[in-house]
């Protein structure tokens, strides 16, 4: 038996883009159906022990990996708040350099003019403020040691939190909900606002009919398999980057331009370890707190990781008797990351229902790892450090490294249903909405036509934000300010 | 091996935990961990999943500074306390 609920939009996905359109539609007065694949997951059930926390907030326990050279570690939340819950809570708006190459490249009419109102509301709901030095860490302060000592342009970051504490578990699940993910702020106001919100809801179809949406079937109930049809006119799909192409082409939505699922940009990153003299203990504090931008424009972005032991064990670049050994250091050991704005550009394809995800490091993006390992040796070792491990294999130099060699994972999925402002380019327009199906629509990662070179979740909210408000024939309304001061763009 | 790692294994897809497993069973034999040893990016990440159990128990954290008990109790106290979700 199918359950039939009807709305005026029904929005699938409750991660960065989804719960976003979903409270604004419902605040502005839409009746809003929200689908979200994930549970709504108990905070009192978070531990803070990695491998039991990745099992329980990642889809496949944070094992999605694309294949290619090199393989690719792809982590992605699954729940209510979707990655974000999961992230480390970092907040850029999208550099004014990515928008004007939309603009030129793609004609998207997304000036910083254009898209600061709906900046500045994502950022007053979400609490954005630059960390604390005093709950930056001592890992962050070995980083910044090391970029004043070689004049390197740096800063404290910006971030979505509330009350942090520097628990140190951004991405296994914040124990005190002082990350503003979208599951504890966007989430409960659509559901103030009248939006009705089912979890466990795994959208199957998008359904359609003489060339316009009609609503999407799901399956829910778990084991039971129960059916459930939302009728609604308006559709937005906010899956995420890696899921929403195979939704479409799951669905049998005509394709015009070609490009969907292509186009797959991830931000490939790394990290690097050093034992230093003093001691780091890097899981207190926020683990992501600090970034280095001095090579920015050469799409090499230095930002914070840290994590606790198990996370330590799992990320330390070392083997046998070696690793041993530095993990017996655990307490004195700093780890940073090296994130590139990526060149290389990968396909997202369905086999069997599930995504298989195609992505070669391009040698453009080789060299960017290459030259960055460079310098993030040299940061560490300008901070007094004792040892400096590389995420390469043993007798392997940075600058001989080959793609093969990289022990690379990703973050940043985007791109693979991108918005193209030119008529017939993209899967979706300059207004989000997907070519060739009337009032189907995007929001989320998918729809980035290109690398931000920055932390993504910011962008994908403030497009959402528009896309509402679009939908609602609204303007924005004047923001209310806030404390939010200079924002902090790459150099 | 700790119950939330073994939870890991089981949260991964087939391929991925098949994998997982041999990698580890081989890491734990001599002539397995020699054979490891051939292939740089297995021997690590083989080393990894070890590390990553090993360092998941409790009483080994607590010997690095890190207890895992004590901070997700104090989260719940602090959201107790302050009215958070």
């Amino acid at each position: 038996m199918t359950r039939v609920l009807e709305a005026d939009v029904c929005v699938v996905g409750a991660g960065a883009g989804g719960a976003v359109v979903a409270a604004e539609l419902a605040e502005g007065g839409a009746r809003v159906v929200l689908l979200e694949q994930g549970p709504a997951h108990d905070p009192d059930g978070f531990s803070a022990r990695p491998p039991e926390m990745m099992a329980k907030l990642y889809r496949d326990a944070g094992q999605t990996a694309t294949l290619g050279k090199p393989p690719i570690l792809l982590p992605l939340g699954r729940g209510l708040g979707g990655t974000t819950l999961v992230n480390s809570g970092t907040c850029f708006r999208t550099p004014a350099h990515v928008l004007e190459r939309w603009s030129r490249e793609f004609e998207l009419e997304l000036d910083e003019p254009t898209l600061a109102p709906c900046f500045e509301r994502v950022e007053a709901a979400l609490s954005v403020a630059e960390v604390d030095p005093g709950l930056a860490g001592a890992n962050a302060a070995v980083a910044r040691r090391g970029a004043e000592r070689l004049g390197w342009s740096h800063g404290y970051l910006r971030r979505n939190a509330r009350g942090c504490v520097g628990s140190g578990v951004c991405a296994f699940g914040c124990p005190t909900s002082a990350k503003q993910h979208t599951g504890i702020t966007y989430v409960p106001r659509a559901r103030a606002a009248g939006a009705q919100l089912l979890t466990g809801a795994d959208v199957r179809r998008v359904l359609t009919r003489g060339g316009r949406v009609v609503g999407v079937l799901a399956r829910v109930g778990g084991e039971r398999r129960a059916s459930l049809e939302v009728r609604a006119p308006s559709v937005v799909l906010a899956c995420g980057t890696i899921h929403t192409p195979v939704l479409l082409a799951r669905s049998g939505v005509a394709d015009a331009s070609g490009q969907l699922g292509r186009n797959l940009a991830l931000h490939p990153a790394t990290a690097a370890f050093a034992l230093m003299e003093e001691d780091v203990n890097m899981a207190r504090g926020v683990p992501q707190s600090f970034y280095v931008d001095e090579f920015a424009g050469e799409g090499i972005m230095f930002e914070g990781v840290a994590g606790p032991p198990a996370y330590a064990a799992m990320s330390l670049p070392l083997s046998g008797e070696e690793h041993r050994r530095a993990m017996a250091s655990y307490r004195s050991l700093a780890q940073f990351g090296l994130m590139v704005s990526d060149a290389s550009r990968g396909v997202v394809r369905s086999l069997g229902g599930r995504p298989l995800i195609r992505y070669d490091l391009c040698d453009a993006d080789l060299a960017k790892f290459r030259h960055g390992l460079v310098r993030l040796r040299e940061l560490f070792l300008a901070a007094g450090a004792r040892e400096v491990y590389l995420p390469l294999p043993p007798g392997v130099e940075p600058e001989r490294a080959g793609a093969r060699d990289l022990k690379l994972m990703a973050f940043h999925p985007l791109g693979t249903a991108r918005a193209d402002g030119r008529p017939g380019r993209g899967v979706t327009d300059g207004e989000l909405a997907v070519r060739g199906v009337r009032g189907l629509y995007l929001a989320d990662g998918s729809v980035v036509p290109s690398a931000l070179g920055v932390n993504p979740q910011l962008t994908i909210m403030a497009l959402a934000t528009r896309l509402a408000f679009n939908l609602l024939e609204r303007t924005l309304p004047a923001p209310a300010r806030t404390d939010n001061e200079e924002l902090p763009c790459p150099s | 091996m700790s119950a939330g790692f073994e939870f890991f294994l089981h949260a991964a897809p087939w391929p991925q935990r098949l994998g997982m497993r041999v990698l580890m069973a081989l890491a734990r034999r001599p002539r397995g961990a020699a054979l490891l040893e051939r292939s740089p990016l297995a021997h690590q990440t083989a080393t990894s999943l070890l590390g990553m159990s090993r360092y998941d128990d409790p009483a080994r954290a607590r010997e690095l500074g890190w207890d895992a008990t004590a901070v997700a109790v104090r989260g719940r106290e602090l959201r107790r306390v302050e009215g958070r979700p």
